[in-house]
This record gives structure tokens, C-alpha cells and sequence, in this order.
């Protein structure tokens, strides 16, 4: 299986600071009615970026 | 504006990729977008091969969303690692010979200007620190000396990272790259202070560790290129892949190094561009109210 972020959507607070820090375009989506980021797993490459910016630890990369 | 350009012929709606037909119904064309708004729009970029945690990849990412007016722009780019993500670029975009970039933005300033006399047209050149401070300095620093009205960005990944790792004059002093393993002689080149000195009306650094500045930095450095005189940004984005780091930790180094003092964000506006910044302002919030 490929590596991924994943989101716990009940922690996000709609920051968007993950959004601006990922090197890869629309791998995260702001979901404006839910005010929690998605990511697009086909998309992601793992590198754990956006994780390390996230203020509520909602972000987490598979395999590490 | 020629947001037309981006339309789909009639008759070609079924056969076009699922990210172009996106690109045409939610990309940012025309609709002054930023970096606060990425995440809800289609972006100007696709998915592309730099490294896992490129900082270069993250800083041309949030540098295509502050542009004022995509549609409008051509960027010229030149070989390095970003020229393998500018195949991905829905900006119309010019791939130069190494080091002859700001040269070949001169002519192509010079030619729009004489084609669309009554339209603005930005024209961004976006280049690696090797092809900026080292092979291309020469045609960098003519440019800024006859002011040419072009926006000059370099990604400062400290390394020439595309051919595995030889020293930039942007390299800090005392690195050991793979192909220096003598470590660096001498400090980083100061090419904001040569910029200013050359005659841009605008210069600044910036990281993208500050993604909401960068793009502050970023439209303001193409507005003042319209009417004012050649600005230039650097962008600090080391490339973790040279360097040896984990790929999740670019931009704390980048942090790290800012609070060292090593690295710092700094402006400078010569007083022609700040008046016309500051008038441009007014002018929006008045466009704003009504
Ligand atoms: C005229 C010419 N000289 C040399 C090269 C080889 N070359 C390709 S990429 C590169 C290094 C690019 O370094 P930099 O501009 O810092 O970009 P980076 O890959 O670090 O983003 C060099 C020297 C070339 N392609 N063309
Ligand atoms: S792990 Fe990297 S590629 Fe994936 S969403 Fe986070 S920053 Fe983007
Ligand atoms: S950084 Fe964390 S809290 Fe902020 S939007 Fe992203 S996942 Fe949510
Ligand atoms: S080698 Fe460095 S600059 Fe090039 S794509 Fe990889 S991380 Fe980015
Ligand atoms: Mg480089």
C-alpha cells in the first residue's frame, strides 16, 4: 500500500495551515459547509509536511 | 483579460481530461484568488515528479496562486528541478536555455508590449540559484541595469540539486554537497543587496514556511514590475533531498535557520514603488466598497 496521510476530521479545526504548507497541488481540500480539510490519498506522497505544521495533531502519515 | 484562451472548443467537452474541464469550471482564472484560498479552487499545477517534501516544489506551488493575473502571464523558466514541474503548469510558460532567462524575458517584455500596447502583461522569470547567481548572473544583472519590466525569482535551494549536488554561489559556506565534499569556501552570495544596488524598485526574501508573506511578496514584486522598474524575490527553499534530510523536515530547518538569524525576511520598496503600491491599494478598497 502506498504511503498516505489521513485526516481525523472530529480534530481539524479548519485551520488550513496544512493546506499551504504541502508540496503537491489539491492534495488537501477545504470543505467549507464541513470546516475540515479531505485529502486525496491518490495524490499524497507521504512526506509528512503537512503533518508537522498541523496545531491539533489530526494529521498522520501511514508507515511512519 | 483572455480567459478564452482556457475555454473548450464545442464539440471537445467528452474528450478533454477530467483536470482540464476542472481547470475551466473552478480554476483561478480571473477571479483574484490567493494563497488563503488554496484548497477550493483547481490549481494552475498538476501533479508532478519533484521529490516528497520539496520546499521548491511547496514555494512554485504557492508562488502560481498569488499571481495577480494568470492569464495574463508568461513565466520563463529555466533548467533545474522546476522545469520538470512546469510540463504540469496551466500558465503559459517558456523553458530557456540554462542561465539565459532574464535575457530572453527582456525580448519577450519588449515584444508583448509592442503587440498588446494597451494590455498588461506580466512577465515573470522563475529560476533555480545556480541559473540566477552563478551561469546566468550576467544576463540577470544586465537586465536589472537597463530596468526592464520583469518580476526576477530565484528558488533558493542553496544547491545545484537537478545534476545531483554540486555547490551554487548560494550554497552556505562549510556545506558538503555530493559532488563538494570539500565543503563551501565562501559565504552565501548577497544578491538582494546586488539587486537593489543594480536598480530594482523592489526586492525581497521570503520562504515558503510563511506561505501568506510569500504571496504578499510575490504580487507585489509583479505589480511593481508594471509600471515601476524590474523587482526581484528570493525565495529560501532548501532541497532536503541534497541536504539529507527526512522529507517531513524542511520547513523547520527553514525555521530553525531564521531564528539563527542565518536566514531573514527583509523588503526593501524604493520610494517610487511605495508610492505606487500604496495607490494601488486605495484604488482596491475603493473598487471594494462599490
Ligand atoms: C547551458 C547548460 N549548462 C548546464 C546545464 C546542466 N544543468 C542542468 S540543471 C543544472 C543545475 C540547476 O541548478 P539550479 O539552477 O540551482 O536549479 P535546481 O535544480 O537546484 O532547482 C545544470 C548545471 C544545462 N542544462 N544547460
Ligand atoms: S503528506 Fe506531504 S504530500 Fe501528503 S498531504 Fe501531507 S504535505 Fe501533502
Ligand atoms: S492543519 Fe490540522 S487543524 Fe488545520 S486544517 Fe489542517 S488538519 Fe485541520
Ligand atoms: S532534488 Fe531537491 S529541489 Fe529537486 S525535486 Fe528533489 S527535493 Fe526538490
Ligand atoms: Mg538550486
Amino acid at each position: 500500500m502506498y504511503v498516505t496521510v489521513r485526516v481525523e476530521v472530529e480534530k481539524c479545526s479548519g485551520c488550513k495551515l496544512c493546506i499551504v504548507s504541502c508540496p503537491d497541488p489539491n492534495v488537501l481540500a477545504f470543505i467549507p459547509e464541513a470546516k475540515h480539510v479531505v485529502v486525496n490519498e491518490h495524490r499524497c506522497k507521504g512526506c509528512g509536511l503537512c503533518a508537522t505544521v498541523c496545531p491539533e495533531e489530526a494529521l498522520t502519515v501511514s508507515g511512519n | 483579460m483572455s480567459k478564452g484562451l482556457f475555454r473548450i472548443s464545442p464539440g471537445f467537452e467528452d474528450v478533454m481530461p477530467a483536470e482540464y474541464k476542472e481547470l475551466v469550471t473552478n480554476g483561478p482564472y480571473g477571479r483574484d484568488l490567493g494563497v488563503k484560498d488554496l484548497g477550493t479552487f483547481k490549481e494552475l499545477i498538476e501533479e508532478h515528479p519533484l521529490c516528497a517534501g520539496c520546499a521548491e516544489a511547496l514555494a512554485l506551488r504557492l508562488i502560481l496562486a498569488s499571481l495577480p493575473s494568470p492569464e495574463d502571464t508568461v513565466i520563463v523558466g529555466s533548467t533545474g528541478c522546476s522545469s520538470l514541474l512546469f510540463t504540469q503548469v496551466a500558465v503559459q510558460n517558456i523553458h530557456s536555455l540554462f542561465g539565459n532567462q532574464n535575457a530572453v524575458a527582456t525580448g519577450l517584455k519588449r515584444a508583448l508590449r509592442l503587440r498588446f500596447p494597451d494590455k498588461v502583461k506580466d512577465v515573470v522569470v522563475i529560476a533555480g540559484d545556480g541559473a540566477t547567481v552563478d551561469i546566468g548572473l550576467d544576463m540577470v544583472m544586465q537586465s536589472w541595469f537597463r530596468r526592464e519590466l520583469i518580476t526576477t525569482i530565484m528558488l533558493d535551494n542553496e544547491v545545484y540539486a537537478n545534476t545531483g549536488g554540486q555547490e551554487s554561489g548560494m550554497s552556505p559556506q562549510g556545506a558538503v554537497l555530493y559532488m563538494a565534499p570539500l565543503g563551501k569556501k565562501f559565504p552565501k552570495v548577497n544578491l538582494p543587496e546586488i539587486a537593489r544596488e543594480a536598480g530594482c524598485a523592489y526586492v525581497a526574501t521570503i520562504s515558503p514556511a510563511l506561505p501568506r508573506r510569500l504571496g504578499k511578496v510575490v504580487r507585489r514584486a509583479i505589480l511593481v514590475a508594471r509600471e515601476i522598474g524590474p523587482s526581484y524575490v528570493q525565495v529560501f527553499c532548501p532541497c532536503p533531498t541534497n541536504f539529507k534530510w527526512p522529507s517531513a523536515q524542511v520547513l523547520q530547518k527553514i525555521r530553525d535557520r531564521q531564528k539563527e538569524g542565518i536566514f531573514k525576511v527583509r523588503e526593501y520598496v524604493s520610494p517610487e514603488a511605495e508610492a505606487y503600491l500604496a495607490g494601488l491599494e486605495v484604488e482596491r478598497q475603493h473598487d471594494e466598497q462599490e
